[in-house]
């Protein structure tokens, strides 16, 4: 398996071997599509179908067994029946390529060779094929290490294999004083796949002249979570730096995990500003609003907000970005049922209902179903002109990559300051459908009955990490559970990681519910 | 069996012809990947190679080695889906 290819190709690269090469390459290998076919090689579809026919063994006509053409002349025989083999012998024609893959046997090698200049052609038809072929553009190609990336695997020999219970990335946080809440929430983002590769792979072009930009000090975070060192790691470089920049955040005394995510997802968000993406003059997107750092790509979605007016059923429609959401819980003050009908939520995700026990689903079927403004809070509306009674409704437009749900256990209303011990039961798996925009529109064009399509990947998410509060209001501690691999969670408790069930995931309380879009499509 | 062998070959003239069997070969693709199978195979090839010594090894190693562990470990899933999608197709394209 030489890739310096054999000798034995010299007897075929004479005369037209090229062209005829080629032929051979787009006619029976890398067909494409009907079109390209019908294109390139004939004209009309009687004659196409005699392709379609002929390619099959000329002994025994199968049309599976490794089909190999013969490359000297019009021969197709099976491998693995040894039909080509025969042929090559009798006629002395060393040379086929397999129809499936493309690569070319050498029968006096006896096994596949690897020859430059044909190894070009291969390559080149099979990227025409491919470019032919609806909507798929370019073929998706291995990564192959240049020049100067084998230099520096040469230089740094250190290999790292993941192994299914190797816990690499795994790391304690020491408790600086109150400081589980950052503790936890640095747990969730460093075992974020998505951030962690966008980290790992050096993505960050620093633009602060300052040493306190917080994206530089995330990327060192992850060298240290994925260092190898067990010994807890010690943020207060973090620490320091999200005081700088969330001033009201500062201090020792114990503060909201949620608070803390959003407003680190905030810093990180405005300091991301090397790494926006510059549009086809070259000139960065300054524009605030459609920014494309890697925290917008992750974890911004669209809300979608309807406001109907009950006069004249105008619909006034907007879309607000959002990072996470946050679901009223029932206990609180605000009231929390009756909820909307046509709930399948609960059906689609498998939840159960131990004996009346709220579920994620009922929380958001409560956050999307239509509410009813009331009198004292009339709207304008903009299709009669007038201040008239209207319902308002939250749908999803567009899910973010990673969604976070945030149940609303702490209560500061003007009447009194609680924490709402509720227990919300959440699955491992969500299914968004029912809560998007696009279904809602589908409810109201009639269509109750929804078959749930199970083909369709887009709105399946799965958890990978949970942070729970424990205690009262005025003192209380923040652990959190996190996901590696499939199916191995962790629990982590500042410094102290254990291994945990799942069970033992899914039985706790629940703050904040982090899940991952399962399928990841390319746009 | 000549009927088995007749029939095998009318369908799949009939996937050819209507590019049906590209998109079934491209959806097989994307559920082995999904669901690590590919990862498996080529961790298995990466053993073989070890054992026989890559300056040794051919392709017809590699193929007699992985082709069995290769099919056996095809999730019946994805089985399932693939046989539902080609009934579907004929279904549709009957004659």
């Amino acid at each position: 398996m030489s890739p310096a290819g054999c000798s034995h190709v010299n007897g075929y690269k004479v005369d037209n071997w090229k062209q005829n090469l080629r032929v051979i390459y787009q006619c029976f290998v890398w067909s494409g599509t009907a079109e390209t076919r019908r294109r390139k090689v004939l004209q009309n579809d009687a004659g196409w179908t005699a392709l379609a026919k002929s390619c099959i063994c000329h002994i025994c006509g199968a049309h599976l067994n490794r089909l190999h053409s013969c490359l000297y002349c019009v021969f197709f025989g099976c491998f693995s029946k040894k039909h080509i083999h025969d042929h090559a012998k009798n006629k002395r024609h060393n040379l086929a390529v397999d129809l499936l893959y493309g690569g070319i046997y050498c029968f006096v090698c006896q096994d596949y060779i690897y020859d430059k200049e044909m190894e070009q052609i291969a390559k080149e038809e099979q990227r025409k094929a491919w470019k032919l072929q609806a909507g798929i553009g370019e073929k998706y190609t291995t990564w192959e290490p240049t020049k100067r990336e084998l230099e520096l695997l040469r230089h740094n020999p250190k290999r790292r294999k993941i192994t299914t219970n190797c816990t690499i990335g795994l790391r304690g946080l020491i408790n600086l004083g109150n400081t589980c809440f950052m503790n936890c929430i640095v747990q969730a983002l460093t075992h974020t796949p998505l951030l962690r590769d966008f980290f790992l792979s050096d993505r960050h072009k620093c633009e602060m002249q300052s040493n306190s930009c917080l994206v530089c000090e995330m990327s060192q975070l992850f060298q240290e979570f994925y260092s190898g060192h067990r010994s807890p790691h010690i943020p207060f470089r973090l620490l320091h730096l999200v005081w700088t920049h969330a001033k009201h955040l500062a201090g020792y005394e114990q503060q909201d995990a949620h608070e803390f995510l959003i407003a680190a997802l905030d810093v990180l968000h405005r300091h991301c500003k090397g790494d926006t993406t510059r549009d086809d003059n070259g000139k960065k997107a300054n524009n605030p609003n459609h920014c494309n750092c890697i925290i917008d790509q992750i974890f911004t979605g669209g809300l979608q907000s309807d406001v109907t007016c009950q006069v004249c059923t105008g619909v006034s429609t907007t879309i607000d970005p959002f990072w996470d959401i946050s679901l009223d819980l029932p206990g609180s003050s605000t009231p929390f049922w009756p909820l909307s009908p046509g709930g399948d939520g609960s059906a689609v995700n498998g939840e159960s209902h131990l004996s009346g026990s709220t579920t994620l689903t009922d929380c958001l079927r409560r956050f999307t179903r239509p509410e009813h403004l009331g009198s004292s809070a009339k709207i304008k509306c903009g299709g009669c002109h007038s201040y008239q009674e209207s319902t308002k409704q939250l749908t999803m437009k567009k899910l973010p990559i990673v969604a976070c749900f945030h149940l609303k256990r702490f209560e500061h209303s003007a009447k009194l300051r609680r924490k709402i011990t509720t227990y919300v039961s959440f699955p491992l798996e969500l299914d968004m459908t029912p809560f998007m925009a696009s279904s809602k529109e589908s409810r109201m064009n009639g269509q109750y009955q929804q078959t749930v399509d199970v083909l369709n990947n887009d709105n399946k998410y799965a958890l990978f990490a949970v942070v729970n509060h424990q205690g009262t209001l005025e003192s209380g501690h923040y652990t959190s559970f996190i996901r590696q691999h499939k199916d191995q969670w962790f629990k982590c408790d500042d410094a102290i990681i254990t291994k945990a069930t799942i069970k033992d995931v899914l039985d706790s309380e629940g703050y904040l519910l982090f899940y991952h879009k399962q399928f990841l499509e390319y746009e | 069996m000549y009927v088995d062998l007749k029939m095998r070959a009318t369908i799949n003239q009939k996937l050819t012809e209507m590019g049906e069997r590209e998109r079934l070969k491209e959806l097989l693709r994307a559920k082995l990947t999904e669901c690590g199978w590919k990862d498996q195979m080529k961790a298995h090839c990466k053993e073989v190679i070890k054992e026989k010594g890559l300056e040794h090894v051919t392709v017809e190693d590699l193929v007699v080695e992985i082709t069995p562990k290769g099919r056996a470990l095809v999730p019946d899933s994805v089985k399932k889906e693939l046989l539902q999608r080609i009934r579907m197709f004929l279904a549709q394209h009957a004659t």
